[in-house]
């Protein structure tokens, strides 16, 4: 799974959830990691659909599984209070979208997924992604934070 | 103190971890031992041992989804939604420690889960095929039962106008007319989603219209939801006009397609080929009969509600024929009855070779036996899989035998010991049953090990 710096927004404008989700594609798509934007925002509100992606703590992890998907990615943005229909009723501020091709049958993307769910339940990552100011810093702390970047 | 506990979200992705770090958090704190079984979309991770399960004071089950219950049996259990167990860890803990001892005697609740686990496992041809049988059912047995009711009042009564019997027959009637295109339907939209549906169900009018039946109904069902998989994929229409795809394009292409190919392709040797296998049935010698009795009762013996048995129990369905009598539907149903009475039976004369548990789930066992629920013997067969199956396999194979050579034929496809009214020759059928229960119970009495 990769993430880099071109792929994290620490101070996106977005004005909805659809909003968000449509530049942080169009940013996937730019960097070469989906080959179609419409394509995979349709996979990803598919899943969001089924059940809001956003697990509580000001944090939504929307995720699609497409061919749209060239390589395995993950990114990271940081917005103003937006709605996304969550467990706890509290808007979202953190979000991490993950993007993964049809033809990865590993697990990998699930497993970093399940290490992220772990660390978000502890209020100190939670400060320190809300309190990184670069996106090399981000990433580096998220490198050090044993999530098997 | 030591807690273990159990998280499983319908996603899988991340309230299952989630939850597990707060439950492991929360206990932590109070000084407690803690184990969680985590179940995502990874698959199980950090199981649950016998020994993990056997020196724990208490047991959280937060899940969403159904989860194995059997190994908590006689320990302290609380189960709660993984939400609730987000929100207040702490209380869930101590709630725990107080909490009542789970008793296996909540079989039927273990054969609810297994069952619903079973069908969220099918895949391919098979799962389309058993969602349009799970839809049918309903209808055959409500039209089954009806017309078997207008069948007290005497076998011609419904002939005579404006009866109540006439009325039965002809409600019961208008239910076993939708079977097949229901099935037809419903396995279209297994495949296809909602747009199979409309062609499935034409799809399956026409089937009984050239007289094909049930198989020729399982034909159309297929074809449609194929076709219109076909159809969403290579027929691309400019955005504005994307809304009639499901209303208008699909139904009507897709009907026309299946409609017509049924009439001239595949219609008539659909329909010789189930003239010939009724055919086949009805004029059956009296050997071969009984042995397609005992296969029968080996078939639903097997596995119980599995693939085997299922594929018995539609074989048992597709001889039904509006008012009357199957004699390999009663083979099939008093087959399927004869692992849980036959089990149910043995944990009450050889006690000493049931634990606990097993002799508590014996008394539900009696229930789901009589009212053909065969995956009532699952849990003793998982147990002890070498010596119960094939007891209960000889149990069953003895009743579908006898079954055939009494004669005994049965009019609707489900309802146990509650559709015994519906049974010809009901003497002959009872001493099948009961043949069966008492040799499964010999078997499993005299194989089995003593518990301790």
């Amino acid at each position: 799974m990769i993430i880099s710096e071109s792929l994290v927004s620490l101070n996106l404008q977005a004005t909805s959830k659809i909003d968000a989700l449509n530049q942080l594609a169009a940013i996937a798509a730019k960097e070469g990691k989906v080959n179609d934007e419409a394509t995979y925002i349709q996979a990803v509100l598919k899943r969001e659909e089924e059940f809001s992606t956003a697990v509580g703590f000001g944090i939504a992890i929307p995720h699609g599984k497409s061919e749209a998907v060239n390589e395995p990615f993950f990114m990271f943005a940081r917005v103003d209070n937006l709605d996304w229909n969550s467990m706890d009723g509290e808007p979202v501020d953190l979000i991490f979208l993950i993007g993964v091709p049809m033809s990865d049958a590993s697990s990998i993307h699930l497993k970093i997924l399940a290490s992220l769910s772990r660390k978000l339940m502890k209020q100190p990552f939670r400060d320190s992604l809300r309190e990184a100011t670069t996106p090399a810093g981000l990433i580096e702390f998220l490198e050090q934070s044993e999530l098997g970047l | 103190m030591k807690i273990i506990a159990v998280t499983a979200c319908p996603t899988g992705i991340a309230h299952t971890y989630m939850a597990a770090e707060a439950i492991e958090d929360a206990a932590k704190k109070k000084g407690y031992e803690v184990k969680v079984e985590t179940r995502g979309s990874v698959g199980v991770e950090n199981e649950l041992t016998a020994a993990d399960i056997k020196s724990a004071d208490a047991i959280i089950l937060a899940c969403d989804t159904s989860v194995p219950m059997e190994r908590f049996a006689g320990k302290r259990l609380v189960s709660v939604s993984v939400g609730e167990a987000l929100k207040n860890t702490d209380e869930l803990i101590e709630k725990a420690l107080k909490a009542d001892l789970y008793s296996a005697g909540n079989l039927a609740d273990d054969v609810d889960d297994l069952k619903s686990k079973r069908s969220a496992e099918r895949k391919g041809a098979y799962k389309h095929l058993m969602n349009g049988v799970s839809f049918m059912i309903p209808f055959v047995v409500a039209g089954g039962i009806l017309i078997a009711l207008s069948f007290l009042f005497g076998y011609d009564a419904f002939q005579q106008e404006d009866t109540l019997a006439a009325y039965l027959m002809a409600i019961g009637g208008g239910a076993f007319g939708l079977m097949v295109p229901i099935l037809a339907g419903y396995i279209a939209y297994s495949i296809a989603d909602r747009p199979g549906l409309a062609p499935g169900m034409i799809g399956g009018s026409v089937a009984i219209a050239l007289n094909a039946g049930f198989l020729g109904g399982l034909v159309a069902g297929f074809l449609a939801g194929y076709t219109v998989l076909l159809i969403k994929k290579y027929v691309k229409l400019p955005r504005s006009l994307q809304g009639i795809m499901p209303v208008l394009v699909i139904p009507v292409i897709a009907s026309l397609v299946v409609g017509l190919l049924l009439y001239y392709v595949l219609g008539g040797p659909v329909a010789a080929i189930n003239t010939a296998m009724n055919n086949f049935l009805t004029n059956m010698s009296g050997t071969n009969a009984v042995l397609l009795g005992l296969i029968i009762g080996l078939m639903m013996a097997f596995d119980m509600g599995g693939p085997v048995n299922k594929a018995a129990y539609a074989f048992g369905t597709g001889t039904l024929v509006a008012g009357s009598g199957s004699a390999i539907m009663a083979a099939v149903m008093a087959a399927g009855m004869v692992p849980p009475l036959g089990l149910a039976l043995a944990t009450i004369v050889f006690k000493n070779k049931f634990s606990f548990a097993e002799r508590e789930a014996g008394k539900a066992a009696f229930v789901l036996g009589a009212s053909f629920i065969t995956e009532g013997a699952i849990p003793f067969a998982a147990a002890d899989p070498l010596r119960v199956i094939p007891s209960i396999m000889a149990g069953s194979a003895l009743t579908g035998a006898l079954s055939m050579a009494f004669k005994s034929t049965l009019s609707v496809p489900h309802g146990g010991m509650f559709v015994f009214f519906a049974v010809e020759n009901i003497v002959g059928y009872l001493i099948a049953i009961l043949a069966g229960a008492v040799l499964t119970a010999a078997l499993v009495g005299f194989i089995k090990k003593p518990v301790e």
